[in-house]
């Protein structure tokens, strides 16, 4: 089929389109309104919950950390807050980047581009969070054991029982994970080489 | 005329372009239904904006495919939404049954393009002109030309008259 037939089929199809108008003045305006509310909703609020636990985790260990009364365990309880304080700040930049594109200023080109580019930053921060996600449950283990129970469970076979089931599950859930993050990052880089290309 | 009046016959009049839009950026009714508000909601931010375009349509194609887009990577934040099952209209309402099957490959066939590919084939379709095709994608002539003939190669093998 030629590039013209294709354009006559499509105007057929457009025509068959336009007799069958729909839309009303109420549901327009309804679809702008709500749509503000579950942006907010679909967006913020996950993030904000996640924010918030992560928020809660470093006030428990800041006010109890004298707690920690062995240098083993006040470098667990240290680790802990620092990724307890990455974690959401990875979180809220890649939100910060997926709500960055100019819809009304870019033109196509430009929002492939952004897309693309965005694309690979959100999967390398997936990765990292991963990666942090993995030392977290390494060390808030031992501090929040210590913390809430009083018990110093390097020095009980439970920690390791915790860390012999925790970690297959976690290395299988990584493989799984980063399988489909090559996969989206290759299609993300084709994309680029192929605006860059023209 | 109030903007909200002007906006409601803006949409209203190009209801068919967003609509044709939305099929072939989603994979299914649902998210049919998110882009399409998503898709309003956007021309209602940038309404104001539409007056520096000569032509409705190009800001209505240049803003849905860019909604378009910037869809692709948050279609798993879904959340609430209004419903609106029965106002979402058919590609193929047509009662040739050989022409309708037609609509629906070339339809499919599109669909399966690269983001790039498909956004020039469907301005290109739409009757768009090489200059409004430049303005909307931000490619030059050449680079549309070769794309489209291109293209032209990819769908010319798979849809047969």
């Amino acid at each position: 089929m030629e590039l013209e037939e294709m354009r006559d089929l499509w105007l057929v199809m457009s025509s068959d389109i336009e007799r069958q108008k729909k839309l009303t003045g109420s549901l327009i305006l309804k679809m702008t309104r709500t749509n503000f509310r579950n942006r907010l909703s679909n967006i913020l609020i996950p993030e904000l919950a996640g924010a918030f636990v992560c928020l809660a985790g470093i006030g428990f260990t800041v006010i109890r950390f004298q707690g920690l009364d062995t240098w083993y365990l006040q470098v667990c309880g240290l680790f802990t807050l620092v990724i307890l304080i990455w974690l959401p700040f990875l979180s809220i930049k890649s939100i910060v980047r997926l709500q960055s594109v100019n819809i009304s200023g870019n033109n196509y080109k430009q929002s492939l581009e952004q897309f693309a580019r965005g694309k690979i930053q959100f999967l390398k921060i997936q990765k990292w969070s991963f990666y942090l996600g993995a030392i977290l449950l390494l060390v808030i283990l031992p501090v929040f054991g210590k913390l809430i129970s009083g018990r110093n469970l390097f020095q009980t076979t439970s920690l390791w029982m915790w860390y012999v089931v925790a970690y297959p599950i976690f290395y299988g859930l990584s493989r799984w994970v980063f399988r489909s993050y090559s996969k989206a990052v290759l299609e993300a880089e084709n994309l680029l080489k192929d605006l860059d290309d023209h | 005329m109030a903007a909200e009046e002007e906006f409601i016959n803006t949409v209203k009049a190009n209801e068919g372009i967003i609509y044709k839009i939305v099929r072939l950026y989603t994979f299914n009714r649902e998210d049919e239904q998110d882009l399409y508000q998503e898709i309003v909601y956007q021309l209602w931010k940038s309404f104001k904006s539409f007056k520096n375009y000569s032509k409705i349509s190009t800001w209505i194609y240049k803003i849905a495919l860019n909604t378009s887009i910037s869809h692709l990577r948050k279609e798993k934040r879904r959340g609430r939404k209004i419903t609106f099952e029965d106002l979402i209209l058919q590609t193929t309402e047509h009662e040739d049954r050989e022409k309708k099957e037609k609509i629906e490959t070339l339809y499919s066939e599109i669909k399966k393009l690269n983001p790039i590919d498909k956004g020039i084939m469907l301005l290109y379709l739409e009757g768009n002109n090489y200059e409004e095709l430049a303005t909307i994608t931000g490619f030059t002539y050449s680079n549309i030309a070769t794309r489209l003939s291109r293209i032209k190669q990819k769908l010319t093998l798979k849809i047969k008259i």
